[in-house]
């Protein structure tokens, strides 16, 4: 697809969105759940990086986290979420002043000492006495900075579009006071911008559908409502918690195509989010496959549907209907995603692992290349790299993830 | 079908359940073990007594006393009563014994609309704080104390309020007033005295007739009869609020950048309010038709204990007379209750093609 090409060629420069080793907790009285466990992968600019993996793997904590929605008992306990976008950046060195620390020259792994605790805007480069490089800590950014990165940095789409818009209130209500927030239109200006924006996600007929109620459109409908309401923001960066799930087939492809024609167009990088790897295979450029909590394998969106390396994207390709169709039952992996309510010290896809050995119950792996030559296809599997021979792999996943061990307070 | 047809059909269906609703209080005080006319000169005589059912027109079919029964009430031509205060017109005695029962139920709707709603949404705001318990509890206390028994026991506390609260004495607090007894809601006739001589008219009166004299007198019926409804109201409101708060709509708001103030205010409340609706209007009538235990604890004369008494005494036209009014009434909330739900929610009166 000719337009993957451009976008490979976009990623020019720094990821626009990076998140390292994102550790999201649950706390209940009866355990901790670690819904995210130590992600790490980011996002380039005019880029679609797909999340995959089962219901419970943790994708939409990680969506959530990223945009600063975890809310008690969930805790967002470590890593950085770093948000480089020059906009964004002068916009919160100027109103954030007090929390803006200056890096520059610092080394990267410094950036959190250096700071204050308080601290969030991270200003790497100046150009005169603006900032002209640098990025914005997610995790680290206070509540009001949150509202405000919210929607114009960051927006989100949710899973139904029936009940992401509010019932009570007309669509065009809702886009406005998007536009209110994020873009300072009221009044005419308003609705003349949601006009265009309903337009614009191809709502015929816009003038009088922005007067209408959310139980006036159909569900397709009002997936569009939903994208042009994230769209009056104006973001940077668009996460869709699988946008497509509850729509049919057909409307399915029509609401991909919208999001793949707003990219074109906006040059937004989107994070997608879904557990249906036909779904990805149509928008994503890269790929990450998650499991309880941990991302355990990252590559190109061909390199991956080719040469799956983790047992688990194996397993997971071969369970999508129709790849075998001479078999009389649908292909699946056996078991259940487990609750992750432990630091790991095993592999935690070791139970229902085909391939699994006798150190995949005692050694938790971690990240490498594949193979030695790659460097954007990764793995968290003992298997890899599978140019080492199995002892100085696992040797390898022993030392770096006792190197990496992060300890939770409870 | 648009919201406004909605509401009109709700409307026009409201006649015949008051056409139905008047038969069906016909039947009961007809057809039922009454004889008005044994009330009025007992049971010795038995020819007066025939006498007396001739006059009150008791001998005559069936059909011809309820097409007159009917027709009489819908032209609010409500008769005379019988036994209560013979040759009163039954209009005169609702209009002297409403104004109190009109008092007491105000006030109770209030406190448990501005008492029980608030506490609801707040405790649904913070939920599981120690707050929330707070008021989850003293909601579960306020439903489960019974009416009559908490009636008593307030006005044991208050008359003996000297003793039993460090000196504080109800009765002489900011205004003297009695603890029962009707509330002194004279005042009330002269509606300009508030612009015109509002210290006597808010304030004073010597205790007697004025605003405040009137409210610290029916404070504890109205606390008491309030109560239920406001343990109600609050437990509902933060079920309400809990599970609007949760859903997928006011976290979209939350993602794209909505102050969790204009969350509170814009999407939860309005959303909350819904199945509030009912709850409010059903009560609203409890409260306003009067409650009989709470008027005679507190010595009310109100239209709880003018009803408790005609049918006692077989007052048959006063009865119908009230019934008709309380019908009347419950219909009224009801479309009040559709207005409500048509201005609220957008959804109401839709129906997909």
């Amino acid at each position: 697809m000719s337009s993957r090409m451009l976008h490979r060629d976009r990623r020019r420069g720094g990821p626009i969105l990076s998140v390292e080793d994102l550790r999201t907790a649950f706390f209940t009285d009866k355990e901790t759940i670690r819904a995210v466990d130590g992600a790490s992968f980011e996002v380039h600019k005019g880029e679609t990086v797909g999340i995959v993996g089962e219901s419970g793997s943790g994708k939409s904590v990680t969506a959530r986290s990223i945009m600063g929605l975890i809310e008690s008992p969930g805790e967002v306990l470590d890593g950085r979420i770093r948000f480089r976008d020059r906009g964004t950046l002068e916009r919160f060195a100027d109103s954030f002043s007090g929390k803006t620390v200056d890096v520059a020259g610092i080394d990267d792994d410094e950036h959190a000492a250096t700071a204050g605790n308080d601290d969030f805007v991270f200003v790497e480069e100046w150009s005169g006495n603006d900032p002209s490089g640098g990025y914005v800590d997610v995790t680290r950014a206070s509540p009001s900075a949150l509202r405000k990165l919210r929607g114009n940095g960051i927006a989100m789409i949710f899973q139904d579009p029936l009940s992401s818009l509010n019932p009570v209130y007309t669509v065009g209500n809702q886009i406005k006071e998007a536009l209110r927030l994020h873009q300072g239109l009221r009044g005419r200006a308003a609705t003349e911008e949601a006009v265009n924006l309903l337009e614009a996600v191809s709502i015929p007929d816009a003038k009088r559908r922005i007067t209408e109620y959310p139980h006036q459109f159909s569900g397709g409908m009002r997936q569009r409502a939903v994208i042009a309401m994230a769209l009056a923001c104006e973001p940077e960066v668009l996460i869709c918690d699988e946008p497509t799930t509850a729509l049919d087939v057909t409307i399915q492809a029509q609401i991909l195509e919208l999001l793949n024609g707003i990219q074109e167009e906006r040059g937004l990088a989107i994070v997608f989010i879904t557990h249906d790897m036909g779904v990805m295979a149509e928008v994503a450029d890269r790929l990450n496959v998650m499991y309880a909590g941990e991302i355990v394998e990252t590559a190109p969106i061909e390199e991956l549907f080719a040469n799956p390396k983790h047992p688990y994207t194996q397993g997971l390709l071969e369970s999508i209907p129709g790849r075998h169709p001479d078999d009389d039952r649908l292909r699946t992996i056996e078991g259940d995603v487990p609750t992750p309510n432990e630091p790991a010290t095993d592999c935690r896809f070791a139970p229902r692992c085909p391939e699994a050995f006798e150190e995949c119950e005692a050694v938790h792996p971690v990240s490498v290349p594949v193979n030695e030559g790659t460097n954007d296809h990764t793995a968290a599997c003992l298997l890899y790299p599978e140019d080492e021979s199995r002892e100085a792999a696992v040797e390898t996943h022993r030392r770096r993830g006792s190197n990496s061990e992060v300890s939770i307070d409870e | 079908m648009s919201r406004w047809s909605y509401f009109l059909r709700r409307l026009v269906l409201a006649i015949p359940i008051v056409i139905f609703g008047t038969t069906i209080t016909f039947m009961l005080i007809r057809l039922g073990p009454i004889d008005p006319a044994a009330a009025i000169i007992g049971l010795g005589d038995p020819e007066g007594l025939e006498r007396i059912r001739t006059q009150l027109g008791l001998n005559q079919p069936l059909w011809q006393q309820y097409f007159d029964f009917m027709i009489d009430l819908f032209t609010f031509n409500l008769g005379q009563s019988w036994v209560i205060e013979p040759g009163t017109s039954a209009y005169a005695l609702i209009v002297s014994y409403a104004p109190r029962t009109i008092w007491l139920g105000f006030w109770s709707v209030l406190i448990a609309l501005f008492v029980g709603i608030p506490l609801g949404f707040y405790a649904g705001l913070n939920p599981n704080t120690g707050s929330d318990y707070f008021a989850s509890f003293g909601g579960i206390v306020w439903r489960a104390m019974p009416n009559f028994w908490l009636a008593i026991i307030l006005v044991t506390l208050l008359v003996q309020s000297q003793d039993l609260l460090f000196g504080f004495n109800w009765a002489g607090w900011l205004v003297p007033t009695g603890i029962v007894g009707p509330p002194p809601i004279d005042f009330l006739a002269e509606p300009l005295g508030a612009i015109t001589d509002p210290v006597d008219w808010w304030i004073r009166k010597g205790g007697d007739g004025s605003f405040l004299a009137a409210l610290k007198k029916i404070a504890p019926a109205a606390l008491v009869l309030g109560s239920a409804s406001m343990g109600n109201e609050m437990r509902l409101g933060r079920t309400a609020v809990l599970e609007t708060i949760n859903s997928e709509y006011v976290e979209t708001a939350r993602a794209k950048g909505v102050s969790s103030r204009s969350i509170v205010w814009k999407h939860v409340f309005r959303n909350a309010l819904i199945p509030l609706v009912p709850i409010i209007t059903g009560e609203a009538f409890l409260l306003i038709g009067g409650s009989v235990l709470v008027e005679t604890v507190f010595g009310i004369n109100g239209l709880g204990v003018l009803f408790y008494d005609a049918a006692l005494n077989a007052d048959l036209p006063l009865l119908g007379s009230l019934m008709f009014i309380f019908i009347l009434l419950i219909v009224g909330l009801n479309i009040v209750q559709d207005l409500l739900y048509t201005l609220i929610d957008p959804r109401v009166g839709y129906e997909q093609d």
